[in-house]
């Protein structure tokens, strides 16, 4: 896998990519998507993949890793260290510092990229397995931080609240988010043709996502635990000052630059994934091919019919 | 202070298990593309694909 095989496969294949709009968004974040000619391009799959990934894309990848790295250690340093412990909350408003960004990239960005994406498979002119995969990738990233947003509220609500867990209206709903995209992820893993299963899994995500509205206002609509918006509350005005808010905004991008790097690196995953089952059958004919070649360039007594 | 300490430890070590095992997946998933594109243009691999010729010229 050289730098020059890209650069080679990305110039062959540029003309035909050029008129997909997905090709140029993969493009962007690392894939390596291969359009098909014009005439071959089969009308629900649009793009076929190319194990092959651009040393820019890779070298965009590696300064988005070392940027969320950065990032991160510096919202810990900031919210342990650094920050003055909060009047009412003690110590315990250092939780606050990233709990709200693992939500933010769980609820918001991770399972809503995933709906767009969905959506834009399901709509007949921007159908491409680009977005099926990119909704499969977001996915499977926002249920980890789905997981860290439950298990650091909930550890934030029990020298709070007084108990682990409430059947509040935001834990539940956000429960039962997690809960859908398990089966999401799951529904995936049921043996069927890309198309079907891409059809079938943008159905259940957009289904899943209706609880995201949900989450967002469950605290205007219902009589909750959980504390209302803090930043982007109805009147737009912050409730969080001074380096205690700056440092939560640092946990917002570092976060999001976390689940920007693990998108990334799951998307290639996936375009690995795709090729190696797309090419299976191809490559065990061509191992049979060979091995059938090497036995007729052996001696003449070992064909067959030679005596 | 123990539960501040409890909520960046289970974050940060969930976030990190998960980013290295995505990183192991990506380099096992490469190294058999790699496998499958040396054996599909291995010396003595013909055609990679396609029907096979039946003894044709």
């Amino acid at each position: 896998m050289t730098d020059d095989s890209t650069t080679a496969t990305a110039t062959a294949t540029a003309a035909g990519a050029a008129d997909d709009p997905s090709t140029a968004i993969a493009g962007t974040i690392g894939s390596g998507l291969v359009a098909h000619p014009p005439t071959a391009v089969a009308p629900n799959t649009g793009v076929t993949v190319s194990p092959v990934q651009s040393p820019r894309s890779r070298m965009i990848e590696r300064a988005i890793g070392a940027l969320a790295l950065v990032g991160t250690v510096a919202t810990v340093w900031l919210g342990i260290w650094v920050t003055p412990p909060d009047k009412t909350q003690g110590d315990l408003v250092r939780l606050v510092y990233i709990h709200p960004g693992v939500a933010w990239v769980a609820l918001y960005l991770a399972f809503g990229l995933a709906a767009v994406s969905s959506l834009l498979y399901l709509w007949p002119r921007t159908r491409s397995l680009f977005w099926d995969r990119l909704a499969a990738a977001s996915v499977e990233v926002g249920v980890v931080f789905n997981v860290c947003t439950l298990v650091s509220g909930s550890i934030w609500g029990k020298p709070t609240w007084g108990v682990w867990w409430a059947w509040d209206a935001r834990l539940t709903s956000t429960a039962v988010l997690l809960v859908l995209f398990l089966g999401y992820l799951a529904l995936r893993r049921v043996p069927a043709e890309p198309e079907v299963r891409a059809r079938r899994s943008a159905f259940v995500a957009l289904f899943a996502a209706v609880d995201i509205p949900i989450i967002h206002f469950s605290v205007n609509w219902w009589n909750t635990l959980h504390q209302g918006a803090t930043v982007l509350n109805a009147n737009l005005s912050p409730q969080i000052h001074g380096s205690m808010a700056w440092t939560l905004l640092l946990g917002f991008v570092a976060l999001t630059l976390v689940f920007v790097w693990m998108l990334l690196v799951r998307y290639r995953i996936g375009v690995l994934e795709d090729w190696l089952g797309a090419n299976e059958l191809d490559l065990a004919l061509a191992e049979r091919h060979s091995e059938g070649s090497g036995r007729l360039d052996g001696p003449v007594a070992d064909r067959p019919g030679a005596a | 202070m123990r539960y501040v300490t409890a909520g960046y430890t289970v974050v940060l070590v969930v976030l990190a298990l998960y980013a290295v095992q995505l990183v192991w997946r990506r380099r096992r998933l490469a190294r058999a593309v790699d496998r499958a594109m040396a054996r599909s243009t291995g010396p003595l691999a013909g055609p990679p694909a396609g029907p096979a010729t039946g003894g044709a010229p």
